[in-house]
Formats: C-alpha cells, sequence, structure tokens
C-alpha cells in the first residue's frame, strides 16, 4: 500500500546505541517503501544512521535521554530530522576539523553530507543538535541490487 | 535488537594476522571488532589485515575504529589494510579519503602482500 504525500511520521527512541539498528532500519525500510532506489534507500539508511549515532556518543548530558525522529513524506523527496536535546556543538569547528577521525563526530557527517542531497545542522547548548536531511526521490525505481 | 556480526581471526606468521567481519558494524558493536584486533595486537601481530567482505553495512565507528587501530601498530612499526569491502562499504573509505590512510585492497591475500605479511 502506498503512502500518499504529503504525510509526517515522528517517532521518539531511547538515546542508547542498540536502538540505532532500528532508526536506520526503518528508515531504510521507509524509503524502499516510497519507491526510492535500493541505492538510494541504502544511503537514507547510513545517514539515519549516523546522526542517531552522533546523537548516542557525542552527547555527554545524561538528562537528555532520547532522540526524536521524524520523516516529512513529500511528493518527490522525503525530510528526515534527528535530534536531540543535549549539549550541543558548532558544527563549523567539526566540520573543519578532520585530523583526529577516530573521534567518528566529523567522519560521520562528511559521510551524512556526501550521500544526502541537502543537510543542515543547527546546534546550541540551548536546543540541542538537529540534523536535517533531504533526499530526493529518482523518477524511476529500479529493481534492487 | 543487537546488530548482527560475526568476527574470526587467524595468524598468519610470526606478526602478520586477518581479523574476518561478517554482519554488521555499527555504533552499538563496533567495539567488538577494537576488542578482537586489540587482543591479536596484544599476541604480537603488527601487520593486520581486516578482512570486510563480509561486512553489509559499516558505519563511521567501524571506520573510526579501523583508524584507531591503525595508529597503534603504526606506532609500533606495523600497519594495517582493509580487504574486500563490498561497494557500500568501500565507497565509505573514499568519501571520507580514508583509502589515502591505509591500504583498500580486493582480497585478503593482496592485502597481506601489501602489509608485508
Amino acid at each position: 500500500m502506498k503512502i500518499a504525500a504529503p504525510c509526517r511520521i515522528e517517532t521518539r527512541l531511547p538515546r542508547r546505541p542498540e536502538f540505532v539498528r532500528f532508526a536506520r532500519s526503518a528508515a531504510k525500510a521507509l524509503a524502499l517503501q516510497l519507491d526510492f532506489n535500493y541505492g538510494d534507500s541504502c544511503d537514507v539508511e547510513l545517514s539515519v544512521g549516523e546522526a542517531c549515532a552522533n546523537a548516542v556518543e557525542h552527547v555527554c548530558d545524561v538528562e537528555c535521554t532520547e532522540i526524536l525522529m521524524s520523516f516529512v513524506i513529500e511528493s518527490n523527496h522525503l525530510v528526515i530530522e534527528v535530534c536531540d536535546h543535549g549539549q550541543g556543538f558548532d558544527p563549523a569547528k567539526v566540520e573543519s576539523s578532520q585530523e583526529d577521525p577516530a573521534r567518528g563526530l566529523g567522519i560521520g557527517l562528511q559521510i551524512i553530507r556526501a550521500l544526502m542531497d541537502e543537510v543542515k545542522i543547527s546546534s546550541s547548548c540551548q536546543t540541542g543538535t538537529c540534523v536535517r536531511m533531504v533526499k530526493y526521490r529518482e523518477s524511476e525505481p529500479d529493481a534492487g541490487e | 535488537m543487537s546488530t548482527t556480526l560475526e568476527i574470526g581471526s587467524r595468524r598468519e606468521g610470526s606478526e602478520a594476522g586477518v581479523l574476518s567481519l561478517k554482519g554488521e558494524v555499527d555504533v552499538a558493536n563496533a567495539h567488538q571488532v577494537r576488542d578482537a584486533a586489540l587482543k591479536l595486537v596484544s599476541e604480537g601481530v603488527r601487520l593486520l589485515v581486516v578482512d570486510l567482505s563480509g561486512i553489509e553495512y559499516m558505519d563511521s565507528a567501524g571506520l573510526g575504529v579501523l583508524v584507531a587501530i591503525h595508529k597503534r601498530l603504526r606506532e609500533q612499526g606495523g600497519s594495517l589494510a582493509v580487504a574486500g569491502p563490498q561497494p557500500r562499504v568501500g565507497r565509505l573509505f573514499e568519501i571520507t579519503g580514508l583509502s589515502q590512510v591505509f591500504a583498500v585492497r580486493e582480497d585478503a591475500a593482496a592485502a597481506l602482500k601489501e602489509v608485508g605479511g
């Protein structure tokens, strides 16, 4: 059964590593159901996984226990937001600092920017961090891989 | 919901070893890869190949572990190479520039040759 656009889905996840797989798997399943091709659906999966992993790994605030994830389904694209209410960070500083890729945060954002069509990261100590990602659907779904 | 990951390891001579991974590596289980690699290093492996041919999904947490192990081996005069990543995993090494940090080869034999094992 097709999902008619526009439509908005919101969910809250515990901010724990074991829920990242659920989040990314759900995102991939939704993209496939929306007739995104297999490759783009995998890109959505990895990008959501990275955004959630950032929220899990790089938020030190113990009061921040949830990840808020939303999907906005439009006729030709999917908007995904992954947000937390942690202490935030300076996105410019992270993205310009690639000398220590073992830290992961810079690599994760690098991957998201490479795979998604639009990416906006907002972060502050008052509101936490929100990664907004957009993926446009190609006209003809492929047969998978 | 845990992430599925199988880890195997074998020695190749006195200083070389191969870590074979199968399944998915993400933020929930990347520490298992680190622990398995460090175990090999503690046993004397300085030339390490990480065989990713069985990995269907890997994220930056997995990449971060590979970088950390690579640094550890370099400090000891050794090196790390990656073998056989599937296209979606292999693409991550290009996106992040890590293909310039350590060798990515098509199979374990080629990777072992690269590290000198």
